[in-house]
């Protein structure tokens, strides 16, 4: 008796597990009644923006819900890999890094949205192109700045930035900032502040597999280091030193840093977590005085987010879809999103009010210039080789800046590896 | 468990045969006991089973995770064997495996031999010896970091006070970085294999032990002559769980040193999560998984059969 009924409870407790992984399905929209997308995002209870975005549309157009459908934001492309996989993706794909649009364009989940209109002047729209049609439309775009104290300059004697900098300029503040209580700069440890400046201000690109360009930049860094004008590498590796904690408390005068950052240190100096110091954001430093000065556009990178829609999604979702595509490139949601402190891709003159009239914002001219005006090349071209490259790109990083190879063997042996290991045709 | 299963069974054990005749009572056996082990069998099946089967046949194929798999026959096994940055990770996954092996046992037996004693506080010890193994590897990482820090890191000062006045740049230098790694894995999986080795020794008769004695055995002569060879089977199975772990090694790369600098601590599994998840060649990332597949069957049938051998 017992043991026949242990038996059946087993195969039942089995079956019912097999089972629970086979559930769901799609139902059909009707397409005059109201209709639910979903949007993919993540870490949504810091990420304000998706919400923010959702809630200005549906205010607009009633009888559409967006809802959030939320991801682990360091697995995000894996596991929406598996999802999209799985025919159980959400209709409106964040596309968080430019590098696996190609991936998800070459395994048609994608649908082609090129005739979704952009406003004129929207910046990132070109890293969502393949073969002259569009696949997402960009809704955010963060560009890289020079963040810098002036209470540290002011401390120092050195002149503030006033927009016309070039990285000899840098270097040599760098220098004139430098005490025993804080060095001149901090640059963070990732690849892209080294190599994101170098491909966008010499006109480079990765997929050539010629990367002799990077040579001066790491020579750069490598003297700033041997100076002592900001902490080593391997010191910021083995300590976890993060961009926040250096510059936020004040280690640090200067910071090569993302738009993002803005704010964070806003939220840090209100909540405590940062020292309280006046602060500025200044055009990146320029390779050369050609494109440096309040008259001209400063060179820097950055990739765009931006939102896709699912190939396979219910046909009479599609017009609400794009309608959301639209908007969120629109001027409209650009002030949603200028106003809790994202950059908009789509920056105009009041847009850019809108961002600096946040509380704790830097309220100066060269900030406003700083953030405005800028011509951003992509970080990351749009590829199916642009992951493999990066990744063999970030062992030259470690390699040069450890010390443990120096930057004419690392660049050749980068060289040799895309060659042989990615191609470049 | 077991006793209260032996004590409620006999009474319908003894009931059955009664009514029923014996074939009939060993299929109905049978599958109660298919029906016990079945959940079980299930998620293997499934979990496990089933995906390796579908690896074997994604080494195969070009694919990246979308649509269908393109039959591309051997290919990604020929690119594996040109493959640099594959020999690299091959290579440096050996050189993990050699130095790690030796020694965790050593440091693993030599804490069991310790901890064997009566001595007092002795649960004490041995449970400090294990806690490594279940410590948070993100906190292993960032603490390891801190003392391997080549500028300021306490390791280095000692090395330094005691007359080395260029000591190594550990995780910074591409020598150093993975010897490191072993130093580190050595001491999370120390407290693991020191209770396998614990447990062994309990089985080493202590008449062997007093009968050495009376013949004037010294310690040495006793642990080479007594207690090493009663822990052959101990150390036959710490060996082959040691050697299949090493081989696998990847979390503690990933968190430490992610591979650097350069590629000098770069291994196989990461190399496969590379290609796989993170450019998306799930084809090429499976040939370079069974190859690691193969290369850890290969190992533990050579120790089998010198276990064998030796056990003649």
């Amino acid at each position: 008796m017992k043991r026949t009924f242990a038996a059946a409870a087993g195969i039942a407790a089995t079956a019912a597990i097999v089972l629970a992984g086979c559930s769901g399905g799609t139902e059909s929209t009707d397409p005059d009644g109201p209709i639910t997308l979903t949007l993919s995002g993540w870490s949504l209870d810091t990420t304000p923006e998706f919400q923010a975005l959702a809630d200005a549309f549906t205010e607009q157009n009633p009888d559409v819900t967006v809802e959030l459908v939320g991801y682990d934001p360091v697995e995000y492309n894996t596991l929406l890999t598996a999802d999209l996989a799985a025919r159980s993706g959400p209709d409106i794909i964040t596309q968080k890094e430019v590098k696996f649009v190609s991936t998800f364009q070459e395994g048609g989940q994608l649908l082609d949205v090129s005739d979704v209109e952009l406003p004129d002047g929207i910046g990132g729209a070109s890293s969502y192109e393949i073969d002259g049609a569009s696949y997402a439309v960009p809704y955010r775009q963060d560009s890289w700045v020079l963040f810098y104290n002036k209470d540290l300059f002011d401390a120092a004697g050195v002149e503030q930035p006033d927009g016309s900098w070039t990285w000899d300029d840098y270097e040599e503040a760098a220098a004139a900032l430098t005490t025993d209580a804080s060095k001149g700069a901090y640059q963070h440890t990732w690849q892209s502040v080294v190599q994101g400046f170098a491909n966008a201000q010499t006109g480079a690109d990765i997929l050539d597999g010629d990367y002799e360009h990077f040579a001066p930049y790491y020579e750069r860094v490598q003297a700033m280091e041997e100076a002592g004008s900001e902490v080593a590498f391997n010191t910021a590796t083995a300590n976890q030193l993060t961009y926040q904690g250096e510059f936020g408390t004040q280690k640090a005068a200067m910071l090569p840093m993302g738009t993002w950052y803005v704010a964070t240190l806003i939220a840090q100096q209100a909540s405590g977590e940062a020292n309280d110091f006046e602060w500025g954001i200044a055009p990146i430093p320029q390779e050369d005085a050609s494109t440096a000065g309040l008259e001209n556009e400063p060179v820097t990178f950055g990739d765009p987010t931006g939102f896709g829609i699912n190939a396979g999604i219910d046909e009479n979702k599609v017009e609400a879809a794009k309608a959301f595509l639209e908007f969120a490139a629109s001027e409209e949601a650009a002030q949603v999103l200028a106003g809790i402190g994202i950059t908009p891709a789509l920056l105009n003159e009041a847009v850019v009010e809108t961002y600096f009239s946040v509380d704790g914002a830097p309220g100066d001219d060269l900030s406003k210039f700083a953030f405005a005006e800028h011509e951003t090349l992509p970080e990351n071209p749009t590829s199916s080789r642009t992951a493999a490259i990066q990744g063999i790109l970030a062992d030259m990083h470690t390699a040069i800046l450890s010390g443990s190879s120096s930057v004419d063997d690392a660049i050749a042996e980068a060289q040799d590896r895309v060659a042989s290991e990615v191609g470049t045709d | 468990m077991a006793t209260s299963a032996r004590t409620a069974a006999p009474p319908a054990a003894r009931k059955v045969p009664q009514h029923r005749p014996g074939s009939k009572l060993r299929r109905h056996n049978t599958i109660v006991g298919w029906s016990f082990i079945l959940p079980n069998f299930l998620g293997f099946g499934l979990l496990t089973l089933v995906p390796i089967v579908v690896l074997f046949y994604m080494s195969f194929t070009n694919w990246n995770a979308f649509g269908t798999a393109d039959w591309v026959g051997f290919a990604n096994y020929e690119r594996l064997l040109t493959d640099g940055s594959f020999r690299i990770s091959f290579l440096n996954t050996l050189y993990y495996t050699v130095l790690h092996i030796p020694l965790t046992i050593v440091a693993s037996l030599g804490l069991a031999l310790l901890l064997n004693n009566k001595l007092r506080g002795v649960a004490f010890f041995r449970t400090a010896a294990f806690f490594p193994y279940i410590t948070s590897i993100v906190a292993i990482a960032v603490v390891w970091n801190l003392l391997f820090s080549p500028d300021s890191g306490p390791i280095n000062e000692v090395l330094r006070a005691i007359g080395i006045t260029e000591p190594p740049g550990w995780l910074t230098s591409p020598e150093w970085a993975m010897p490191a790694v072993v130093i580190v894995g050595t001491w999370r999986d120390m407290g693991y294999y020191m209770v396998l080795f614990l447990a062994g020794l309990q089985t080493v008769p202590r008449e062997l032990h007093e009968a050495a004695r009376m013949d004037g055995a010294g310690v040495w002569q006793r642990f080479v002559n007594v207690t090493l060879p009663c822990l052959r089977p101990t150390m036959f199975f710490v060996t082959v769980m040691l050697t299949i772990n090493s081989l696998k090694i990847f979390d503690l790369i990933l968190v430490m040193t992610g591979g650097g600098p350069g590629q000098s601590t770069s291994v196989i599994s990461q190399f496969i999560y590379r290609r796989g998840f993170e450019e998306n060649q799930f084809g090429f990332a499976s040939s370079a998984a069974v190859a690691l597949f193969f290369l850890c069957i290969a190992v533990t049938v050579v120790q089998f059969l010198w276990n064998k051998k030796r056990s003649v």
